[in-house]
């Protein structure tokens, strides 16, 4: 992992992805939460 | 306002749930996405022992190959997320229910997260691999133009338009992603250029041990994620649709409540005028 060659570029990928992905999550959670309060409860058919 | 607020009432307004909905939840989640949800962070951590740590360098791309990881599962749920918006397109185009609408919707915008992954990734590791972050091969070009039509999708599905002329115009374009989506995975062998060919659609598969079974855990990890954030947008997209149908039932009673002002308004002046 130290010795790890192309460490940066390795780096950027994988921190870029799982930040880009936990980032659309907490956006989409966030969306639902608002919407959420402004429908009908019978309207939000999971549970 | 009083007809908007028994409108809103009748339906089971937020904090006061219709019967039988009294155990709805205020978001997107459920018993199933947060299994899914510990299942994805579970087999993510298991993704970056095995990416990171345990899975050896390849003896030409040495490390970069780590990125490949993340790049090839990226790459397949961008196509599985088009597969999800042309289906539901022309479902839509058949059915016309709002579901298939927002299913289409859902599948364009996790596509686009996993398109921008994909690009990003493959620029990385393209520049210590081919000595540059990007060039106009024919697999990167077709999969631009992909990002490109995911974008136009989503635009075109903001513009204020009347919500049927809207959903029409869109389950056309999101026809159009599948056919993009085979001349991306195809491009590689209709067109010489850079991109290595397929890994693993083979009976020989390139790559075996360790880097293997990380790509697998790759799959499995993306996978999760990507099912768990494509229900939580169908749900985001479902309460979408039915918050403008409950703003267009508030327009429309405020309407009706406007209409009948005029006579109602004219009973207290009468009767002043009569008091007086």
């Amino acid at each position: 992992m130290i010795a790890m060659t192309h460490a940066g570029y390795v780096a950027a990928g994988w921190i870029g992805t799982f930040a880009l992905l936990g980032g659309y999550a907490w956006t989409v959670v966030r969306r639902g939460r608002k919407l959420s309060r402004q429908v009908p409860a019978a309207e939000r058919r999971w549970s | 306002m009083t007809a908007t607020t028994s409108a809103r009432t009748d339906a089971g307004a937020p904090g006061q749930p219709a019967d039988g909905a009294a155990a709805a939840p205020a978001h997107t989640g459920s018993r199933a996405t947060r299994v899914l949800g510990i299942l994805a962070l579970a087999s993510s951590a298991l993704l970056v022992l095995y990416g990171l740590v345990i899975s050896p360098p390849d003896v030409e791309m040495a490390d970069s190959v780590r990125l490949m990881y993340v790049h090839v599962p990226s790459a397949t749920y961008l196509y599985l997320g088009c597969f999800f918006t042309t289906f539901a397109s022309a479902m839509w185009l058949w059915k016309r229910t709002p579901g298939w609408d927002a299913l289409a919707e859902a599948g364009a915008e996790v596509g686009l997260v996993f398109a921008l992954i994909t690009l990003g990734t493959g620029s990385l590791w393209g520049r210590p691999t081919w000595g540059t972050y990007w060039t106009w091969d024919a697999r990167l070009t077709s999969t631009a133009v992909l990002t490109v039509m995911l974008i136009g999708y989503l635009a075109l599905r903001r513009l204020d338009l009347d919500p049927g002329a809207r959903s029409a115009r869109v389950a056309v374009l999101g026809l159009l992603l599948v056919p993009n989506v085979i001349v991306v995975n195809r491009s590689v062998e209709w067109w010489r250029g850079l991109h290595q060919g397929s890994t693993l659609s083979r009976i020989d598969p390139k790559i075996e041990g360790d880097m293997l079974v990380a790509l697998m855990v790759g799959f499995l990890a993306l996978g999760l994620i990507f099912a768990w954030l494509m229900i939580h947008r169908f749900r985001v997209a479902w309460l979408e649709q039915q918050a403008d149908r409950f703003d267009l039932d508030e327009a429309l009673a405020l309407r009706r409540a406007e209409a009948s002002e005029p006579s109602d308004a004219s009973e207290p002046s009468d009767a002043s005028k009569g008091t007086a």
